[in-house]
């Protein structure tokens, strides 16, 4: 018998405590995965080929608040940008839904959509039909098989934020964005229900070039400081930080949970390595009196404590990523959740996370080995 | 025959120190559930504790919140003249209209945040009682004066009284903070509803609150506007209109209930160990007391006892640490207003209640098996083991 087997046999030695504790161990693990995930999904916005030079801007004084059409031409002549299009959350209620849209729609500028979602796929005689029909719509792939939609259907929609209940053909359905639910319409056509009243909701920007991305952002804010609607331009990602910085302290209440996860686990997993230890104190003993040093007996139970420990990572964090791997999460959370990515980085801490326990379970056992003579070890008895 | 309670009590004070990691164990989980409940509790109980049941409040149909709501000028002229409400000495309707605004201001930690800006006539005042002043004065009208909630004066940067802060190209000074008792008004900040249309160029109302004399004539007037086509509104009692405002509620209770299966799964995982290795322990106890006559249902409840004691030792020390945050004011964006929204954690009775409840099930469910093989244990055996 080598020492390895010694420690696998040993480990083992009783199945039943052996698999719950790596159990209990691979359950907080998962968790504590899962909640990485779902903060980093929370709070790291998307970044596809389009979003770095995409700009968004918005009135200052809140997203709540309209922008009037007229900026446009202001917009436009501004240097290094590429394109501009009006992008204003209509928030329709479709069928089914009671108080909240389950997917956004934005009115826009058909015409410079491609520009500025360069990430979208759709057949060109389908966006040719949109833009030439001011009362149809494209929809995202997700939405569209979620409603069972195809070309040629009708959406009807209750207005939630303007008052004006509008219906729309659906001409096409585009995918490849990074976000594929949301659908699209014509500005022309919900301000024609509202009588004109000559403002947006917010103007989406595709500035010329990444270098010079910052510079229009700065050029935009400055072209309407001190106007009657003074505007906040910012890069998409500061857009959707801005997002997240109002969840207020939903960070914070994750993390703790997290700490809290840990120690639990930490608490759990020490009790039990240090029982597995006080059962076959005897044995230690007789391994003492056979003349194995305290330095190798140490080694025994560190051994024992890490590897049940990593059994229990692998079978978590790694569980949690096969899992997260193998779903389409989209799906799965009608699009709450996009991405659900498994970074190396939370690999990394599950793994840190169990090589603290093992460490930190044997402390006990060791200090009670250390701390016991050979013949007081043989005299106990269980 | 039964074993004293005792027994169970003292077998586990004996093995302290698995028992304390259990007890903790148990503890923690409870601890999050309660914690995270009270949460959304807190969310149900400011919207809960909102309103006047005098009070109709009127909003856009197809609106699900006031501050989404538009409504027309022409509407109120109509409607302040419909016979069930109520006039007061002058003979006039009490009626009021407010115009709420979303402004994104800097929190005091440097983020920014939306929050819900309400131009409220005096009579919407009058209509409010449950909003006192509890720094400073009122707002005058005209002036740029703005009165805030001392709860989000606590959160956002210039909202001391006597600071003054910029938006919509106007600079607003605070004159004044105001207090809602808990309710969803601590979430508001209050100024003058002519200047608040004109700042922020709104021609439309965003709602009507009216008083009505009595409950026949609330459901009369309810029934009168959204019968009357020409409206296109939505009427109902302001107690109603709050208490269904608790979308924000719904994730949080969704997120606290689904950690607590996955966190009890652990739970009982280890209990079941702690559980199993104390059986082994005892397995001479164990023949030594069916030998004595005891039966096997005897040794199970015994042990199940010794189980639900520890996990509800855990769910008081679960509840007791939840409670420490109880009345604790937090705040996050509330989905229907689109705004920071305030409000207390509220570690209910019920909540403990099923904290507790929640902890021995958890309890027995980890001793079960154990129980059940101790008492399966031949009793010849279990006497010759050491």
């Amino acid at each position: 018998m080598t020492l390895g087997t010694f420690i696998i046999k040993n480990a083992l030695r009783n199945k039943r405590r052996a698999t719950l504790s790596i159990l209990s161990v691979a359950v907080s693990l998962f968790l504590l995965v899962m909640l990485q995930v779902a903060l980093r999904e929370l709070t790291n916005p998307i970044n596809d080929e389009g979003s770095s030079l995409r700009i968004i801007v918005r009135n200052k004084v809140s997203l709540a608040q309209p922008l009037p059409r007229r900026q446009l031409q202001v917009i436009e002549r501004i240097q290094g940008v590429a394109a501009v299009s009006p992008f204003t959350f209509y928030g329709g209620l479709y069928k089914g839904d009671e108080k909240f849209t389950s997917f956004a729609q934005f009115a826009v500028d058909p015409e410079r959509c491609p520009l500025l979602i360069s990430d979208a796929k759709i057949p060109k005689e389908q966006y040719e039909a949109w833009v030439a029909d001011r009362t149809s719509c494209i929809l995202g792939r997700l939405t569209a098989e979620r409603f069972g939609l195809k070309v040629g259907d009708r959406m009807q929609f209750t207005g939630q934020i303007y008052p004006a209940d509008l219906e729309f053909m659906v001409a096409g359905i585009y995918h490849g964005t990074a976000d594929d639910r949301n659908l699209m319409f014509h500005q022309s056509y919900l301000d024609e229900s509202l009588g004109n009243p000559g403002t947006v909701g917010t103007w989406w920007v595709r500035a010329a070039s990444i270098d010079e991305a910052p510079m229009v952002t700065e050029r935009i804010n400055n072209a309407f400081a001190n106007s009657s609607a003074e505007v906040r331009a910012e890069s998409e990602r500061a857009f959707v930080l801005g997002f997240v910085s109002m969840w207020a302290n939903i960070k914070t209440l994750i993390t703790g949970i997290s700490v809290v996860v840990v120690f639990a686990l930490l608490l759990v997993t020490v009790s039990t390595m240090s029982m597995a230890i006080r059962e076959r104190f005897r044995e230690l003993a007789i391994l003492k009196a056979l003349g194995f040093r305290r330095r190798e007996l140490f080694a025994f139970i560190l051994a024992e404590s890490c590897g049940l420990a990593m059994a229990g990572a692998l079978i978590g964090a790694g569980g949690a990523w096969v899992v997260f791997h193998s779903i389409d999460i989209q799906k799965a959370t009608n699009g709450l959740f996009i991405l659900f990515e498994v970074t190396p980085q939370m690999m990394g801490l599950a793994f840190a996370v169990a090589t603290a326990l093992g460490v930190l379970s044997s402390v006990g056992p060791m200090l009670a080995v250390a701390r016991t003579s050979v013949v007081q070890g043989l005299r106990t008895l269980d | 025959m039964a074993l004293p309670i005792k027994y169970s009590f003292r077998n586990a004070l004996v093995r302290w120190r698995s028992t304390i990691a259990t007890v903790l164990g148990i503890g923690l989980v409870v601890f999050v559930f309660v914690l995270l409940q009270s949460l959304a509790a807190g969310i149900e109980k400011s919207s809960g504790n909102t309103g006047d049941p005098r009070n109709v409040m009127i909003v856009r149909k197809g609106s699900t919140s006031e501050s989404a709501s538009l409504i027309s000028r022409d509407n109120l002229r109509e409607i302040r003249y419909f016979e069930e409400i109520a006039r007061n000495e002058q003979g006039e309707a009490v009626i009021s209209a407010d115009v709420l605004v979303l402004v994104n201001l800097p929190r005091r930690d440097g983020t920014e945040a939306n929050v819900l800006l309400r131009g409220v006539t005096a009579r919407g005042m009058e209509l409010r009682p449950q909003v006192e002043l509890v720094a400073g004065r009122w707002f005058r009208p005209g002036m740029r004066e703005i009165v805030v909630s001392a709860k989000l004066a606590r959160r956002f940067a210039n909202f001391d009284v006597g600071q003054s802060f910029r938006t919509g190209n106007s600079t607003f000074t605070v004159v004044g903070w105001l207090d809602g008792q808990g309710s969803a008004f601590d979430s508001e900040c209050w100024l003058d509803a002519d200047e608040c249309r004109s700042v922020f160029e709104r021609d439309m109302y965003s709602s009507f609150l009216a008083r009505v004399p009595d409950a026949g004539a609330m459901s009369n007037l309810i029934a009168r506007i959204e019968s009357d086509r020409r409206f296109k509104l939505k009427a109902e009692s302001e107690v109603e209109y709050y208490r269904s405002q608790t979308m924000t509620a719904a994730p949080i209770r969704w997120l606290g209930g689904f950690l607590a299966i996955t966190m009890s799964i652990g739970a009982v995982f280890a209990a079941m160990n702690t559980m199993y290795a104390a059986v082994g322990a005892r397995t001479r106890e164990i023949g030594t007391l069916r030998v004595l006559g005891y039966r096997r249902r005897s040794v199970v409840i015994a042990l199940l006892l010794e189980g639900a004691m520890l996990a509800l030792v855990g769910g008081v020390v679960g509840c007791v640490a939840a409670y420490q945050w109880n009345g604790y004011t937090t705040a996050t964006m509330g989905f229907e207003t689109f705004s920071e929204i305030v409000f207390q954690f509220a570690v209910t009775p019920p909540l403990v209640a099923q904290g507790l409840v929640f902890a021995v099930v958890v309890g027995i469910m980890g001793t079960l098996l154990p129980a059940i093989r101790a008492s399966r244990l031949p009793v010849i055996e279990a006497l010759k083991a050491i």
